[in-house]
């Protein structure tokens, strides 16, 4: 880990070009950098957003590529020197302290080889105290403004280095004692208490839940919204706690509490709150994933399929952003995976270009999930679920690597339940062959008692019956209201059954007139061409034809 | 305590359980077994909502496996099954080792419920010693739950009991497609401009 402060804080202002020494670290601070850490201070001091969305989204990331790829950004305290200087000795604004303090962990997080040592992290956690401290911690509102981008970021990148710092905390086995000695003593460093009260306080003070209970309703919003929450900086630093809150529930195991957290958003309208890409992706995950261990698969597959839509349609503006990509391409991908779950565990039609999207990749994997493939399925949901924690600190006398378990619970609750469905699809498909069927038939077929095949009947449409209400509180009242929405539906009477499936008919009047139209467009251009090529051809022979005369 | 009050006033929190739970998730020196089995009975009585599966994710893996909470899972996983006779005898046998099952009021009746809401969406038609059978009744007690489910004894064949006319409900059905006159509009210059044209050639 290289860094700057030894070299260039107390120098003189002279950033001429950069030299790379012997040891790969700059000499001298490069003129772009020093420019850009002048631009977003003043971006910030002069609350211009537009700016700030410049300096952020744009110049950081092609600067860290640049000259930083593995190396640190240069440490706050030298920033803070070289834009103090630059404005004559005045002090620069906090909030640029404390946003690029945080930019500077990010960036090691992200990008520096061996992740962060147990001060950065710590460090990283005080620097956000200090952020929530700056924004909470007055009476009156702060003036700044930020761009949401950059405000869903800082919620977002707090949660993810909780969760790694969870996870690194309980890998206890290649430790040394020291470390381990440091671990236990340090109490207070991301513990989980402080990181849910930092996220109900901004939910509070923002009266977030009053305001979207009244966006809801098409009342007032400005009637309830609150000193602070009238301010744009604290209603969407509100409105991204809810969903930090809904990840943090989800990866604790609490999916009932997920769920109810957001019970005053609309999740399938989420572009109607705020238009982050990122945001919208990331919950549409945790909320398909709540919804799917809560057994109602036709919500959960609703939501993953307008996610992965809506994936689609911002593919080509999140192509600008090369330092989200990847995190987003591999949630993209957990979702599909989720969908190929849901999808062999409760058929359902969905969007015509999603369905190609995952018949075409994943084709194989769909045939071992509908054969009930125990192997495929666990290794499905491994793959897809999110990194689940405990959050209780490991038992540091005993050294072991214990960041797993969280998940290994889960993931055995998962297949316990998967197991009581084993032999739903097997039912399935032999019903889907029949209009009527004897029970003595249907048993003979799977080879089973009558007896059994009653019992395995009724747990198909027990298991099959999803709660379709959006309410979160709703559906936890005595008589929520349930329905089976499988295509495939059936009932008993007496000894016989009676199989009802749904034929939908292939639509070709779309595609007619999608291709007609198309022709049409054709046509037009060919028409146009012809006239162009003979009107070129007229004019050439024109003049020639004239010579000739001539 | 407000779960000692759930049991005894049979009504049921479910959010406040969760939290119950959580709360051992987040402080295992204050977990009480007593209290947990009485929350999983809970659960289970308020099936079909997953509340039962919910509250096995807080609860951690080696207290689930041991007494007593196993055979309260055990009893669980049978009525998610459908396993509804085993589910009978199972629970005659471990009402003695776990005492907490007895003092949950109502918990036979709200699983009764449970299994007659599943037979509700199952069946048309069915047998009544099968009936009796997966509820656990006598011929003479059945009486009471045709009437409060509205349930009636085949007219004919009292051998049967009549649920619930699926038949106008579950049918097949052909969705075709519709197109509608909007999207037909689209192609109406196209169709114009195709139809002048043959009639140019015509000419």
């Amino acid at each position: 880990m290289t860094s700057w402060d030894e070299k260039v804080g107390g120098e003189p202002a002279d950033y001429g070009n950069a030299v790379l020494s012997a040891n790969g670290s700059y000499t001298i601070l490069p003129e772009p950098v020093k420019t850009f850490l002048c631009n977003f201070e003043a971006a910030i001091r002069n609350r211009n957003v537009y700016d700030i969305i410049q300096c952020y989204e744009a110049q950081f990331p092609k600067l860290t590529e640049r000259f930083f790829a593995k190396y640190n950004w240069p440490a706050t305290q030298v920033v803070t020197e070289i834009v103090s200087r630059s404005l004559g000795g005045k002090e620069p604004d906090q909030l640029f302290v404390i946003l690029y303090t945080e930019m500077y962990y990010k960036h090691i997080y992200a990008h520096i080889a061996g992740g962060p040592s147990f001060e950065d992290r710590e460090a990283s956690y005080f620097n956000y105290c200090d952020f929530f401290n700056f924004v909470l911690g007055t009476d009156t509102p702060v003036t700044h403004e930020l761009p949401y981008q950059l405000l869903w970021d800082i919620i977002d990148e707090f949660i993810y280095q909780f969760q790694n710092f969870t996870q690194y905390r309980a890998k206890l086995k290649n430790k040394k004692d020291e470390e381990i000695s440091t671990l236990r003593d340090s109490v207070t460093t991301w513990n989980i208490h402080s990181v849910l009260n930092v996220l109900h306080s901004l939910v509070e003070k923002s009266c977030i839940n009053e305001q979207l209970r009244e966006l809801a309703s098409g009342g007032d919003i400005s009637a309830v919204a609150g000193e602070f929450g009238e301010r744009q900086l604290y209603k969407m630093l509100g409105f991204f706690s809810l969903i930090g809150l809904c990840r943090l529930h989800c990866i604790l195991g609490d999916f009932f509490q997920a769920l109810k957290v957001l019970e005053n958003i609309d999740v399938s309208r989420l572009d109607l709150y705020c238009n982050v890409p990122t945001c919208n992706i990331t919950t549409s995950y945790y909320v398909g994933f709540s919804f799917m261990m809560m057994r109602r698969y036709e919500d959960a597959i609703r939501t993953l399929n307008d996610a992965l839509a809506y994936h689609n349609r911002v593919k080509s503006s999140l192509a600008g952003r090369p330092d989200v990509a990847d995190y987003v391409a591999k949630q993209t991908d957990q979702m599909c995976h989720l969908l190929c779950l849901c999808l062999s565990l409760h058929p359902m039609r969905v969007d015509e270009i999603v369905h190609a999207q995952i018949k075409e990749k994943y084709n194989e994997k769909n045939l071992k999930l509908s054969r009930m493939d125990l192997d495929e399925i666990a290794n499905t949901f491994q793959y897809a679920c999110p990194k689940f924690l405990s959050p209780v600190p490991p038992n540091f006398d005993l050294p072991e690597n214990y960041q797993m378990n969280p998940m290994r619970q889960i993931k055995e609750e998962f297949i316990s339940e998967i197991k009581q469905q084993a032999r739903i699809p097997d039912i399935r498909s032999y019903l889907k062959l029949y209009t009527t069927l004897s029970i003595e038939k249907l048993a003979g077929l799977m080879n089973t008692e009558p007896q059994v095949l009653h019992r395995e009947l009724m747990c198909y449409k027990h298991k099959m019956q999803n709660i379709v209400t959006a309410d979160a509180a709703a559906a936890a009242a005595a008589e929520a209201p349930t329905a089976s929405s499988s295509e495939l539906d059936f009932y008993i009477d007496g000894d016989m059954i009676h199989v009802a499936d749904t034929k939908v008919a292939r639509k070709f009047g779309e595609l007619f007139i999608r291709n007609i139209l198309k022709l049409e467009d054709v046509n037009r251009a060919l028409t146009r061409l012809d006239q162009f090529i003979y009107g070129v051809a007229a004019g050439e022979a024109g003049p020639q034809a004239g010579s000739a005369r001539s | 305590k407000y779960i000692e009050l759930q049991v005894t006033e049979n009504v049921y929190d479910c959010e406040a359980n969760l939290a119950v739970l959580k709360l051992y998730q987040f402080n295992p020196s204050h977990y009480q077994t007593n209290v947990t089995i009485k929350i999983l009975l809970k659960a289970i009585a308020n099936l079909p909502h997953p509340d039962f599966s919910l509250c096995k994710y807080l609860i951690e893996p080696d207290k689930l496996r041991e007494e007593p909470l196993s055979s309260v899972v055990a009893l669980g996983n049978q009525l998610e099954t459908c396993d509804f006779e085993e589910f009978w005898q199972s629970l005659a046998s471990t009402k003695s080792s776990i005492p907490a099952i007895g003092s949950v009021v109502g918990f036979t009746d709200s699983v009764r419920k449970f299994i007659c809401h599943v037979v509700g969406i199952s069946y048309q038609k069915i047998k009544t010693d099968q009936l009796c059978r997966i509820l656990d009744i006598k011929r003479d007690q059945l009486a009471v739950y045709l009437e409060e489910y509205g349930w009636k004894l085949v007219p004919d064949d009292p051998s049967h009991v009549f649920v619930f006319n699926y038949e106008e409900t579950i049918k097949t059905r052909n969705i075709s497609e519709k197109i509608g006159f909007p999207q037909v509009k689209q192609l109406a210059p196209v169709l114009q401009n195709a139809a002048s044209d043959c009639h140019k050639r015509a000419k």
